[in-house]
């Protein structure tokens, strides 16, 4: 008796110490918090989409650690990095594993060249390495033996001025073999160059707003004070990437925390769709004091993931925001920090795989994320609604609401199933938790019609016995009002 | 039970629908015939606090874009009476100056009623809003505005009526209650300023004889 107590509480002892374990643990894996917006705009906390998996410095890597670096692009057999520091690219392979090849110096015309500082990094679909280098102010472009096919430098053009100081940063290349180039200082658009390096035209250039209040003051003030006021100059481009299409997604900087990120077609129109908030630039609620940490988001470089899905990085704290084809913010993670996992200074966003790759300046290190079941869910089911397959994502999205119940857009997307399939009471279930007044209210008219002509005999029943009931009670009135008066009038 | 049937036919119970349905006799007799009701007055300024309350809660999502998590109907219910007395107190202290014939007591009952009105449409238009689509906010707008512009009018009619003033310098007087009521706000801010700056000092020289001996 007393042992099998014993035993009991012994049991009862290491179930309760595992299970204090477990919570600890979950508690503490994760650097950082991950949350994303309700339709009021409030913060609301989620599972993880992303966790680290891994990170990786130049030593772990097998060679000399990264100095500064600023960009990295993932290429069908390989990872580039742009050490801009040790003023050469590292090539690694798509395991991350080892060294494939260290590109510092090349052939230029029979010399022998060396980098200076190459700033942005990408890989053309004929494998040829696109470099931007910031000091030398040009842009190399190698072959797979390191000869220089090609150099971009120095445009010549009616709408480029004469003194034009071009600084490339980041360069991205199409299927077409147009490069397409982030300039330092050039708020007119991305430089868009052909395939034989001859400027063409800008991209994608940003309108300056200006409101009628501020206008109204500029009218007033006098040249003075004028020129001490704030100047209205578009901002500029940080990042970019292109997707299989030829669409060219871009970031920029945008203090007001509306658009950060474009999406331009060929013409070099903007055909971004910024979701039912009409607001795709990072975090959504931000205090605007005057830390650091205040303010709208920094976006500093965009990747695009394919089926509509495209990430985009925020420097100033360290978050990664992912957004489908329609703008919906579909779930954000990262942070700034000194604990594994987080950021000091991101510059750079990739995709590896079903993995994203962060370059981080500060940290000289290129670090890895794996999805999560949640994670991989969302992508799975925002990929299947992109493709059109709305039915076979309700599964997915159901698994979702499993583990977020409060997720709108799963929310939405099994409620729009159901109302193609016509079952109208549960599609109003859903869409009002999905707050989706439109569609809820095509679900809600239906079934509003449905229950009218289902129940239309009982209502003009009602009606009528309601107008008999009416008429009789007058009349008894009347009656008994008319006997009292002839009462009245008798006893008179 | 005599005595509930008593008040339950008690006329001035009812009047504020008579009210409701003639302005201008209503008010002149709440002035001059006492058919008014403070407690009534209050009764209905409470009510019409719950109903938009409850409108904020309840209403259909379709029409209603508020977080029904973050409605206080508490708080609400005390803003509403604050707002409620310093609108009175402020336009009792306008036409005190201004020859106004009403009294304190006239102006809190007229207020009060004329917020019937919006008790009367606020639970139709909830009701309503349950059964209507995106493009038929219309109905649910239309009957909340209707409810609140006839509750306007009735506040503008009943403070014409019981100062006998004339339209013109009713609007003259309500744009000075309105003024009233934003210096009276200033006043109460700036006193509680000072009084917490006065104790803090007190406070503080409490703490250093503290620390001291």
């Amino acid at each position: 008796m007393r042992k099998s107590f014993k035993t009991i509480l012994l049991v009862a002892i290491l179930i309760i110490s595992t299970l204090g374990e477990c919570t600890m643990a979950f508690a503490t894996t994760l650097p950082y918090d991950t949350y994303n917006y309700d339709y009021w705009d409030d913060i609301v906390y989620t599972p993880a989409a992303y966790v680290p998996d891994n990170s990786y410095s130049g030593v772990s890597l097998g060679t000399t650690n990264f100095t500064n670096p600023q960009d990295v692009y993932v290429s069908d057999d390989a990872v580039y990095v742009a050490d801009t520091g040790n003023a050469r690219v590292v090539k690694l392979n798509l395991e991350l594993t080892e060294v494939l090849d260290i590109i510092d110096t090349f052939n230029y015309e029979g010399e022998e060249m060396t980098f200076s500082e190459p700033y942005g990094v990408c890989v053309s679909n004929e494998n040829k390495l696109y470099v931007a280098d910031r000091s030398q102010k040009r842009i190399w472009v190698l072959d797979e033996d390191k000869n220089v096919t090609l150099v971009v430098q120095d445009p010549q053009s009616e709408i480029i001025d004469d003194d034009f100081d071009f600084t490339p940063l980041k360069v991205a290349v199409d299927y077409a073999n147009r490069i397409y180039v982030v300039a330092a200082g050039k708020t007119e658009g991305i430089l868009v160059f052909d395939s034989e390096g001859n400027f063409t035209s800008f991209f994608g250039t940003i309108s300056v707003k200006i409101s009628v209040w501020e206008r109204f003051w500029r009218k007033l003030s006098t040249r003075a004070q004028r020129s001490r006021q704030i100047l209205y100059i578009a901002t500029e481009f940080t990042g970019l990437d292109v997707d299989p299409d030829g669409f060219v997604y871009t970031t920029n900087y945008d203090t007001a925390g509306e658009q950060a990120v474009m999406k331009l077609n060929p013409k070099g129109e903007d055909v971004i769709r910024k979701g039912e908030k009409g607001v795709i630039a990072g975090d959504i609620a931000f205090s605007n004091s005057s830390s650091a940490y205040s303010g709208a988001s920094t976006i500093v470089d965009v990747v695009y993931r394919g089926r509509g899905i495209y990430s985009i990085l925020d420097s100033k704290r360290g978050r990664v925001f992912t957004y489908d084809s329609e703008g919906n913010l579909l779930y954000i993670f990262g942070g700034l920090g000194s604990q594994a996992g987080t950021f000091s200074q991101p510059v750079a966003i990739e995709q590896l795989g079903d993995k994203i790759l962060v370059l981080d300046a500060g940290r000289r290190e290129l670090m890895v994320f794996k999805s999560t079941e949640y994670g991989s869910l969302i992508n799975e089911a925002v990929g299947l609604r992109y493709d059109g397959d709305e039915t076979q994502a309700v599964d997915l999205w159901q698994k979702v609401l499993e583990l977020d119940e409060n997720f709108e857009l799963a929310n939405d997307g099994i409620g729009k199933a159901y109302l193609t399939s016509g079952d109208n009471e549960q599609a109003m279930k859903y869409l009002r938790l999905a707050m989706d007044k439109k569609y809820y209210s095509i679900a809600f008219r239906r079934y509003r019609n449905e229950w009218l002509k289902g129940n239309l005999q009982y209502i003009l029943t009602g009606i009528i016995v309601v107008i008999i009931v009416w008429i009789v009670v007058r009349n008894i009135l009347k009656m008994k009002k008319g006997k009292s008066q002839m009462k009245e009038g008798m006893l008179l | 039970m005599n005595k509930i049937k008593a008040f339950f036919k008690n006329e001035k119970l009812w009047y504020p629908f008579h009210v409701f349905s003639h302005p201008m006799d209503g008010f002149y007799e709440i002035r001059h015939r006492n058919m008014g009701s403070v407690p009534l007055a209050f009764f209905l300024v409470f009510c019409y606090s719950l109903c938009f309350s409850m409108n904020r809660i309840v209403a259909s999502f379709v029409v209603n874009d508020v977080d029904a998590r973050t409605v206080n109907s508490l708080t609400e219910l005390i803003a509403v009476v604050m707002l409620y007395l310093l609108f009175c107190v402020g336009n009792w202290s306008v036409t005190c100056l201004m020859g106004g014939e009403g009294r304190f007591k006239d102006i809190l009952i007229v207020v009060g009623y004329a917020m019937l009105p919006m008790i009367l449409t606020y639970i139709p238009a909830m009701i309503i809003s349950q059964g209507i689509a995106a493009n038929e906010e219309a109905f649910y707008t239309i009957i909340i505005g209707i409810g609140t512009a006839y509750a306007l009018l009735l506040g503008l009619m009943g403070i014409m009526t019981i100062h006998n003033f004339t339209l013109g310098k009713t609007l003259i007087t309500i744009f000075l209650t309105f003024v009233a009521m934003f210096i009276i706000i200033f006043v109460v801010v700036m006193l509680t300023d000072l009084v917490s700056q006065v104790y803090s000092f007190f406070y503080s020289i409490y703490l250093e004889l503290l620390y001291r001996s």
